[in-house]
């Protein structure tokens, strides 16, 4: 008896370890079912503002329980990746304009064009929820906005004005060489970056990164190429750290510790700055990116704009609810809570003042109706279907020209090459 | 005898049953997966698990390439600066350790202290410390040494703390190793009036290679393996990155950032089957220097 007792409990144990095993393998994987709605994000910065937005919907729905889950950018697409893979995506989750052809044109999204009133949603974000074939695959989420952040207290010691709505390319290269030789501070801070760095550039100067329909590269342009180049050679002035400095010490930290008077940096950093560098408060603000004082082409004006978008699977196991919980993110009421949490602009047009609102509630004190004023000329994100095999190949390829191993001219011709063949492929 | 037979099998069924949940583990979580990567290896991956079969394109583009070669010498580099030094360094610590000193507990906790803080935390901290121009050690020392993003530096660099990050472990294993040791061998030793030194080298070398090769080995495989401190003190936007990645950082990259999944598994057998060769060479020389006997 006591020798079948030891063996009964031997393999129940053994069992609940093969059990065990089993439920590690299941567990996140998402895509449960009662009811209940697994939401994930990348931004950990904005889970306050989802969360509002769940428990809006899950008052008016009561037999709805959702929970979001935020995990870092680069784990988040590796998931991502492995549950579509799989079929267990979770039931919603943000889509980057950066992946959105890679899942929309393999039938991996909803096809989301009836729950979308396009013509409510700013140009840009219904753009970037748009699939090859020119349908919907996501809710638009939000849109966002470079600005130029400067350090009122370097400008007021090196007695150099404000930026505002004036500067040209020329008056921050004049204000970061004032402010360096006055204050032995770091000017502008031109760090290597496409979206928050040289395409704004390129596109003051009348060049293009792609094509208007994405089929072709135009690094090897004139006013393209000009552009990266005056870009990159920022760094040669004494006024701007080198990109072996970045690596040390990233521009935000060198802004925020009052070594640099000027960076750029996308709104949706903004909340996280203002509540990280609490008591740098007041003594920084945001204007327009200065305009190229001699385009090629145009007027010398644009800020590079891209937004996100909520999705869903196409086979997805509660789908019916889950495109019912998004057609509530898509709505006026959600977008306005989002806004309100100061995590993103809202993409719903004419709800900008709710996230401008939203800092000031908090007591930060930005300007940051110019960012608003921005997205009267803003450029459309950079995007084609083969931009992820081509985008990693380009960036280290700019490293390579800050390191000094190709040339500019040398490295846009392989910019330009290396894009034209990702895109045969 | 033939009831003596039959019970054996019973006892190997339970036995099986016993053993059956590793084992499970190991087919479903280890050896499926390097199953399928050889696959993978000589296939073209597209995206959300299609493949096709691609021969052996992947080796041929791999060994054409020199980013994947100068990746190969930045692996085998990294392990000649930190397995020598490194598991020389546990050994003098652990026979330190061992000596009669004041508040002996306490420095074995500090020694090992580095080993229960998390990789990312010890790369992050060390990052600050070598930063070129806010950095406490180039402050210190008053050099001007671009520590993380000049490419022959940053792979000392990163020995350094992998070094650092090890030895207390190491140290320890090794310690124990040594207390193992028979007082009664260095009772004897001294009656034939050996000095210390000599003790060490007759003694207690020899009684702790055993654990001096498990050291040694896993070790080697840790450092052919280096991922994480690359990737948290070297990163992406820094110019010295391409210069001084390793075999797993590349395979990082090409499988997770650019999506060649085909590609990106060959690297990985390729960097399989170099800790295996480096492994056996270990294993046959440890004939030559490792003692079994007590």
């Amino acid at each position: 008896m006591n020798k079948w007792l030891k063996k009964g409990i031997a393999v129940t144990l053994a069992g609940a370890m093969v059990l065990g095993l089993a439920a590690c393998g299941a567990k996140g994987e998402g895509g449960s079912s009662d009811g209940h709605l697994v939401f994930q994000i990348w931004d950990q910065g904005q889970k306050d503002g989802m969360e509002s937005m769940a428990e809006a919907y899950m008052k008016e729905h009561e037999d709805v329980t959702i929970e979001v889950q935020a995990v870092g950018w680069d784990e988040y697409w590796t998931k991502l990746e492995a549950s579509a893979t799989s079929n267990s995506m979770p039931d919603i989750f943000w889509m980057h304009s950066n992946q959105i052809y890679k899942y929309a044109d393999n039938g991996i999204l909803a096809d989301c064009s009836d729950i979308v009133n396009a013509s409510g949603y700013s140009e840009v974000s219904v753009a970037n929820a748009t699939g090859s074939d020119g349908k919907l695959y996501g809710v638009p989420k939000d849109k966002d906005i470079v600005g130029l952040l400067y350090n009122k207290e370097l400008f007021d010691a090196a007695q150099v004005s404000y930026p505002d709505d004036t500067w040209t390319w020329d008056d921050l290269e004049n204000a970061s060489k004032q402010i360096y030789e006055k204050t032995g501070k770091y000017g502008y801070m031109a760090y290597s970056h496409d979206q928050i760095g040289y395409w704004n550039f390129v596109y003051q100067n009348g060049g293009k990164i792609l094509n208007d329909d994405g089929t072709e590269a135009e690094y090897t342009e004139k006013a393209t190429a000009d552009a990266i180049k005056y870009y990159v050679e920022l760094q040669k002035n004494d006024w701007c750290p080198t990109q072996e400095q970045f690596a040390n010490t990233g521009a935000a930290e060198m802004f925020f510790s009052g070594e640099g008077a000027m960076y750029f940096a996308g709104n949706w950093d903004l909340i996280n700055l203002c509540t990280t560098y609490e008591d740098m408060n007041g003594k920084w603000d945001v204007a327009v990116l200065p305009k190229c004082p001699d385009p090629a082409a145009g007027e010398g004006r644009a800020s590079i704009s891209n937004s996100v978008s909520y999705a869903t699977a196409a086979k997805g196991k509660n789908k019916e609810l889950a495109m019912d919980f998004l057609k509530f993110l898509g709505s006026e009421e959600a977008q306005k809570i989002q806004g309100e949490s100061g995590a993103a602009i809202p993409a719903y047009n004419g709800l900008e003042d709710a996230w401008v609102q939203s800092f000031a509630d908090k007591g930060y004190e930005l300007t940051l109706e110019n960012l608003i004023g921005e997205f009267d000329y803003s450029v459309k994100y950079v995007n084609n279907p083969s931009r992820p095999s081509w985008e990693p190949k380009v960036e280290q390829t700019m490293l390579d020209i800050y390191a000094g191993t190709v040339t500019v001219d040398e490295g846009i011709e392989k910019m330009q090459s290396l894009v034209t063949e990702a895109m045969k492929e | 005898m033939k009831k003596k037979k039959k019970g054996l099998n019973q006892d190997n069924k339970w036995g099986y049953l016993m053993v059956a949940p590793t084992i499970i583990g190991l087919l479903v979580l280890n050896v499926y997966p390097f199953i399928d990567t050889i696959i993978l290896s000589f296939s073209s991956a597209k995206v959300f698990g299609g493949r096709e079969f691609a021969g052996l394109s992947n080796y041929t583009k791999m060994f054409s390439d020199a980013e994947f070669w100068r990746a190969t010498w930045n692996t085998v580099l990294f392990c000649i600066l930190t397995v020598p030094v490194g598991v020389l360094l546990a050994l003098v610590i652990a026979i330190l350790l061992n000596a009669k000193i004041k508040g002996k507990v306490a420095f074995r906790a500090i020694f090992f202290l580095p080993m229960v803080v998390a990789p990312a935390a010890v790369a992050m901290v060390w990052k600050w410390m070598f930063n070129a121009e806010y950095g406490i050690i180039n402050t210190v020392f008053h050099t001007k040494i671009d520590w993380i993003t000049n490419p022959n530096v940053v792979i000392i660099t990163v020995a350094i703390v992998a070094i650092w990050s090890a030895l207390g472990y190491d140290a320890v294993l090794l310690l124990s190793g040594i207390q193992n040791i028979s007082k009664s061998y260095y009772e004897a030793a001294s009656l034939d009036g050996c000095t210390k030194l000599q003790q060490f080298r007759y003694i207690t070398l020899p009684m702790v290679s055993p654990t001096l090769f498990v050291v040694l080995i896993m070790r080697l495989m840790a450092s052919l393996k280096v991922y994480d401190l690359l990737y948290m003190m070297v990163g992406e936007g820094n110019p010295a990155l391409s210069k001084a990645q390793s075999l797993i950082y590349l395979f990082y990259r090409e499988s997770f950032i650019s999506g060649n999944r085909g590609y990106a598994s060959a690297i990985v057998i390729w960097t399989v089957l170099l800790i295996g060769i480096i492994t056996a060479v270990q294993f046959i020389g440890q004939k030559k220097w490792v003692n079994y006997e007590v």
